[in-house]
């Protein structure tokens, strides 16, 4: 998409933000919900309607691990990394993941097809160790069924 | 707009047709756990069988019985009221037809209301019993989405009775309960009211802090899923107090149903002039927004999260100025978390007098907890404050697979870590935590047992802290990057015998850091030289993980040919053969032990180091590089 359409769209979608009322997280949210992520170009958007700098918003977005600034990959695995998930081997399940891909935490695979994203623990801890597959809950799980689970994604 | 009469009588009135409803009604509970364990298929499946079988549906919130997720209540007519767990989807047929009929004994839990042959009364079960319900009042019991049920079991009179005495009669209310903020910080909520009543510029604000972001808690994940409006109506009894005239709850990202339900609830409130110029005609002007935040731990602090509300990354600044006297947009703020204001409601709706009958001398009241790890029961409980915690464990069935309680982390990473031996007596409470140099936390109790390491959660919970520090203060930023770096060669069998003495200059420097998460930073650290120290030894002198939990302390070996192991063979490829021993591995696995998983009979996880190794000797370079 062209800077200049990408400009207007992401300004329609912040429309109703305005400055110092708390709302740059809303419009980060609001850009990353619909593109996925939180392209460079509404960096600036986003900026000229809440009356930042450009660098302040970018600080902001930066800050949280939330915020991603590259595309997602077509299947999201976030890796749960919270202690129960930990006690209940969690860490096996991480190292079976990264081997299994070939990418580490944070990273998508070349096709992008599947990517590694780094999880809070959300309190579904009935479920640990858990993966979430784009968003959905999966587990509780070993090290054995997470490498099953990535060969299947793979394979889809 | 309405009246609250109107409002009351229409509540009233939609609650009696849930409570003696005309035929069968299910009542299926949707959270964020029950829909990880399958709850939303199991409604599906539910609703196309309703019309045959002729039964209601609704929705509910979340009671707590996470470990019997799916879970399904049904009431009928006769008012009989039986709760059913683990009805998932493939199941419901089967279930739906004998509910329906009489009761279906597979999956009855307990009975609610009335009987039924053969299930005990879920109140009279060893989880129920210790149990006081008055913050989880609601939970899993009305239909969050819908504000009748809250206004007909009692909802928002709570509000009209405060509006109705004088300001300083309310505040002086709150502080006479021994209310303290729930969070973990355990600070006086009508001091704090009275702050913000004082502070002398207008606007004033409210903030909910509901960035529950200590992992292995959801105490408010569970108040916001199942009973939004008991937080907005003590945002609302909180703002006549203090005449704060807008709110904002700072909700984090990982809760998209709290979302969902809290916007639902507050759009509601709008519709029925309960948020707005004038509060079900009182004259309170109060309204409020949601801001979402986006995965940052450090936000849970107060002016981190102000910070955050205010166009800014999330970090902490020196107080003062605190917050009510310079908060969001520089106006006087007041910050809670969830709990602490549905906590206001419950004691307007249960009377000072009732509240202050339950809990201890210094803390009246009750407190939500959540249970985890290696427990037999994982979900949600509200117990009266000075609990035992061997009391609450019993109650819960102990620790699962017959292993022993080895230690407790309650109150997410900052809070500590107590061996069973002395977390067993302590009364679930904030003062013998504090005598002991730790904290309770928000409400988050994690159960450890004998398989599991503590170097290896160290070594968890120093990434989790160094990741989450806003990195303004050296001593939080780079006294976390060393503690990560301790653990993890500790964790790998490399750790120096010159290391307990950095740890110890760490836990003594990084107190100085600005906010509470770089000072309580290295308290689970401390925690373990204290109490764990043997173990700890075992990891730093013998390079020996005594729960071989540590990968880079043990290796995975050969020892049997059944068939599985072929199968671990094609899991791990790179290290297991499916015809037998390898002569020439050195025993580790890329997978995590994933092949271990497959096969443990024929695959022995055991130390790498047999015998002692002995410890490096300190090269002048190396005390140089990590100073």
């Amino acid at each position: 998409m062209p800077d200049n359409e990408a400009t207007l769209e992401i300004a329609h979608l912040v429309r109703d933000f305005k400055p110092a009322d708390g709302d740059l997280m809303g419009a980060l949210h609001a850009v990353q919900h619909h593109y996925g992520y939180v392209p460079k170009i509404a960096m600036k958007v986003v900026a000229r309607q809440l009356r930042l700098s450009e660098a302040k918003v970018y600080g902001a977005a930066t800050f949280y691990s939330e915020f991603r600034l590259t595309p997602p990959p077509e299947t999201l695995i976030s890796w749960c990394s919270g202690p129960t998930c930990r006690l209940k081997g969690g860490d096996r399940i991480r190292q079976a993941l990264e081997t299994e891909l070939g990418i580490g935490m944070g990273q998508n695979t070349p096709d992008n097809k599947l990517g590694l994203h780094f999880g809070q623990c959300n309190g579904t801890c009935e479920h640990a160790a858990q993966l979430w597959v784009d968003g959905k809950v999966t587990g509780p799980l070993t090290a054995a069924d997470a490498v099953r689970l990535v060969r299947n994604l793979k394979d889809s | 707009m309405p009246t609250f009469e109107e409002l009351r009588q229409q509540g009233q009135a939609a609650w009696a047709a849930v409570e003696k409803p005309e035929r069968p009604r299910f009542v299926v509970s949707i959270n964020t756990s029950s829909i990880a364990a399958g709850a939303r298929e199991t409604y599906a499946a539910l609703e196309k069988l309703a019309p045959s079988l002729g039964f209601d549906l609704m929705q509910t919130g979340d009671d707590g019985i996470t470990w019997a997720e799916p879970i399904v209540q049904v009431r009928k007519p006769d008012g009989q009221h039986v709760l059913y767990g683990n009805v998932t989807a493939d199941r419901t047929e089967a279930f739906a037809a004998a509910a329906v009929k009489g009761v279906a004994q597979d999956h009855a839990v307990g009975v609610i209301h009335g009987s039924a042959e053969g299930v005990p009364m879920l109140w009279d079960l060893d989880w129920a019993k210790m149990q006081v319900r008055w913050l989880m009042y609601n939970c899993g019991v009305i239909d969050p989405e819908s504000i009748d049920h809250y206004i007909g079991r009692g909802g928002y009179q709570q509000f009209i009775d405060a509006a109705q005495m004088s300001r300083d009669d309310l505040i002086n209310i709150v502080k006479g309960s021994t209310l303290r903020g729930h969070s973990g910080s355990f600070f006086s909520t009508g001091t704090k009211w009275q702050f913000l009543k004082d502070a002398a510029t207008e606007p004033k604000y409210l903030v909910c802090n509901a960035d529950e972001g200590d992992p292995g808690g959801w105490v408010n994940r569970v108040v916001m899923e199942s009973d939004p409006h008991m937080l907005i109506e003590g945002l609302l009894i909180g703002a006549y107090a203090t005449g704060a005239t807008w709110g904002w709850i700072y909700l984090r990202e990982e809760y998209p149903l709290a979302y969902e339900r809290l916007n639902n609830a507050i759009a509601a409130c709008r519709e029925r002039g309960i948020l707005g110029e004038d509060a079900l005609g009182t004259g309170v002007k109060f309204d409020c927004e949601v801001v979402r935040g986006a995965g940052a731990y450090v936000c849970g602090d107060e002016t981190g999260l102000i910070s955050s509300i205010n166009d800014e990354r999330g970090m902490p600044r020196i107080k003062p100025p605190f917050p009510a006297q310079s908060g969001v947009l520089g106006k006087p703020t007041n910050v809670n978390n969830v709990e602490t204001y549905a906590c206001v409601t419950t004691l307007l709706r249960v009377g000072a007098e009732t509240f202050s009958s339950v809990g201890t001398e210094a803390n009246r009241g009750t407190k939500m907890f959540t249970l985890s790890g290696a427990c037999e029961k994982t979900g949600c409980i509200e117990v009266p404050f000075g609990i035992k915690v061997n009391e609450l464990l019993a109650g819960i069935g102990g620790i699962a697979n017959g292993r022993q309680f080895k230690a407790l982390q309650q109150g997410g990473p900052l809070s500590g870590l107590l061996p069973a031996s002395i977390a067993g007596d302590l009364a679930l409470e904030p003062e013998p935590f504090r005598a002991l140099g730790v904290g309770m936390g928000g409400g988050g109790l994690i159960f450890l047992d004998d398989t599991h390491c503590v170097v290896d959660l160290n070594v968890m919970v120093a990434h989790f802290v160094e990741d989450e520090s806003c990195a303004r203060c050296t001593t939080c930023r780079i006294g976390n990057q060393r503690m990560v770096e301790i653990f993890e060669r500790t964790a790998r069998g490399e750790g120096r015998e010159e290391d307990e003495g950095r740890l110890t200059q760490l836990f003594a420097s990084m107190v100085f850091s600005n906010c509470l998460h770089g000072a309580l930073s290295p308290t689970i650290a401390r925690n373990t030289l204290q109490y764990f120290r043997e173990e700890y030894d075992a990891h730093l002198h013998e390079h020996r993980c005594p729960a071989k939990v540590c990968q880079g302390l043990i290796k995975y070996v050969v020892v049997g040919n059944s068939p599985a192991l072929a199968e671990a063979a094609k899991i791990c490829p790179d290290h297991i053969a499916a015809s037998g021993p390898q002569p020439d591995t050195d025993g580790r696995c890329s997978r995590g032990g994933a092949c271990c998983d497959v096969a443990p009979g024929d695959i022995a996880v055991e130390d790498r180091y047999t015998d002692i190794v002995p410890l490096r000797v300190i090269a002048p370079a190396d005390v140089a590089r990590s100073g």
